[in-house]
């Protein structure tokens, strides 16, 4: 073992690392210069980094027009604002639909909005990963206005059939909110096609850019009110907040340089394709998951995931213990626990938790080879762990 | 041997508060085969320089590195107050060779009937 062994970084579910230099070069370049935010200044020699974002998002998802993409603080912001201004817009009372895969974004608000009496709750159980569309359509009743759930599982790394669920949804007329956290970035996501009416990202996770920024595409404003009123740096006579988009959800002086990483990063994305980051990612997982499947004492809790995310536990050793032991003897960084995701794992380990395996991008052939000897390491010594020292 | 500061802490999901804590030395193995006396050691004692993980239910439970200087401790939250001191007392009385074990069981005893007191009522 050396003394400080370098980091492998296999915790990019939770917020990406490294970041592409162009990312950290737009940052440092927006804070270089004054802010030249339209409406809020009589300057004007510096780049427009939100629509340089906002157009480059809209891009890479298909979202048009571009001006319906929203930026917030980050995905779980988005989820509050949209969650919010549903009810805001069609009323309480209403039976709303999740799913046990979802994070602690979704469940928490809505279960906060159940246990203030504004809404009646269903959390679906999910299969191989996923919840099917027929099960979402057995649970419609007919005061069902609103599903909210995820794309992509953090912790078992599957993606949800959102095409068949949107589809079984409208037909029955209720709203649909995706979670495209883990998403976003990693698989190629097409808004145009995608029956959904609204999809949240984060800036932090595949999409490169820096934490604190995120934000929804919006398919009808209409359909949800906003919640948060404030100076947009138009229409200012108007002591009402403005209906237009995007002004009609972004209040306050923007993240210019997150935004500014945000779209570097978007941009840099696209100049490799989200096609072959996916391909790179699904070749580099299947390695990881045939590799532990080698040892007898690790279980791997999605064996064929479609996201580079791979959760696992060692048979006589708490996760949280295998994720000291990899960081401090092996510099390999992970993340143990419940990943925000309560359910799936009540689910998956009867709430024990798991180590996660994460991978980016930037994750190389020979780190995922040493993050794989490790555990297998660990997982040989795990008979050993009782007794005395 | 002293823990000289905290380093980290967080809330954990099991109800536990985590407390990394900086130490004035690299941690010996030895210092675990101390602690058994006061509860349970498991070891890995092939990763790296070997891994320990000491456990005093209701108390606390220490888990480190040998050649480490931090170790991670969980307390119990209920009872953290009442266990800290012991925690530092634990450290700072710690010297290879000569550890007065019959004083430090002493005050095991008297914190051990507080926190029992504490979670469980009187006895």
């Amino acid at each position: 073992m050396s003394e400080n062994p370098p980091i492998i970084y296999l915790n990019n579910a939770a917020t990406t690392w490294p970041k592409p230099p162009e990312v950290l070069e737009a940052a440092r370049q927006s804070l270089a210069l004054p802010v030249f935010g339209s409406g809020r200044t009589t300057g004007s020699q510096g780049e427009d980094y939100i629509t340089l974002a906002r157009e480059a998002l809209a891009g890479l998802l298909s979202a048009d027009p571009p001006e319906h993409v929203v930026f917030t603080q980050n995905a779980t912001d988005s989820l509050n604002i949209l969650i919010q201004g549903f009810l805001a817009a069609n009323g309480d009372g209403c039976h709303v639909l999740t799913t046990a895969l979802d994070h602690n974004s979704v469940l928490r608000p809505l279960h906060e909005l159940e246990r203030q009496g504004r809404i009646r709750l269903t959390v679906l159980p999910f299969e191989d990963g996923s919840v099917r569309p027929d099960a979402v359509e057995a649970a419609i009743t007919p005061d069902t206005r609103l599903m909210v759930t995820a794309h992509g599982s953090n912790v078992l790394g599957s993606v949800q059939d959102v095409a068949g669920i949107g589809e079984v949804l409208h037909d029955r007329g209720v709203y649909f909110i995706v979670d495209g956290a883990q998403t976003a970035g990693h698989i190629p996501v097409d808004l145009g096609d995608l029956p959904v009416d609204a999809y949240v990202f984060t800036g932090h996770k595949g999409l490169f850019g820096i934490p604190g920024t995120g934000g929804f595409y919006l398919r009808n404003p209409d359909s949800i009110a906003p919640v948060r009123y404030g100076g947009t740096g138009t229409d200012s006579f108007s002591l009402y907040q403005p209906r237009e988009m995007p002004e009609r959800f972004e209040t306050g002086t923007h993240n210019y340089p997150g935004l500014a990483a945000l779209a570097a990063g978007v941009n840099y994305i696209a100049s490799i394709g989200v096609n072959a980051i996916a391909e790179k990612a699904e070749r580099q997982t299947a390695f990881l998951i045939r590799e532990l499947k080698e040892e007898p004492n690790v279980t791997v809790y999605n064996e064929s995931p479609t996201l580079p995310i791979v959760s696992f536990n060692i048979r006589g050793l708490e996760n949280d213990d295998v994720g000291f032991i990899l960081a401090r003897v092996y510099g390999i960084v992970a993340r143990t626990g419940l990943h925000c995701a309560p359910l799936v794992h009540r689910a998956i380990d009867g709430g024990r938790g798991s180590v996660r395996l994460s991978l980016s991008r930037f994750t190389t052939d020979e780190e995922c080879r040493i993050a794989a000897q490790a555990i297998k390491e660990i997982a040989r010594n795990a008979d050993s762990s009782v007794g005395s020292p | 041997m002293r823990i000289l500061r905290s380093v980290r802490h967080k809330s954990c999901a099991d109800g536990t508060f985590m407390k990394e804590f900086l130490l004035s030395a690299p941690v010996p193995a030895g210092l675990f085969s101390y602690l058994e006396n006061f509860g349970e050691v498991e070891s890995l004692p092939n990763l790296g320089e070997g891994f320990y993980k000491f456990e005093k239910p209701d108390w606390f439970s220490i888990k480190g590195l040998a050649g480490d200087t931090t170790v991670e401790v969980r307390f119990k939250k209920e009872v953290m107050d009442l266990t800290v001191n012991f925690l530092y007392l634990l450290f700072s009385s710690y010297r290879e060779g000569s550890v007065d074990l019959p004083v430090l069981k002493q005050r095991e005893e008297a914190v051990g009937k507080r926190v029992r007191e504490h979670l469980y009522g009187r006895d």
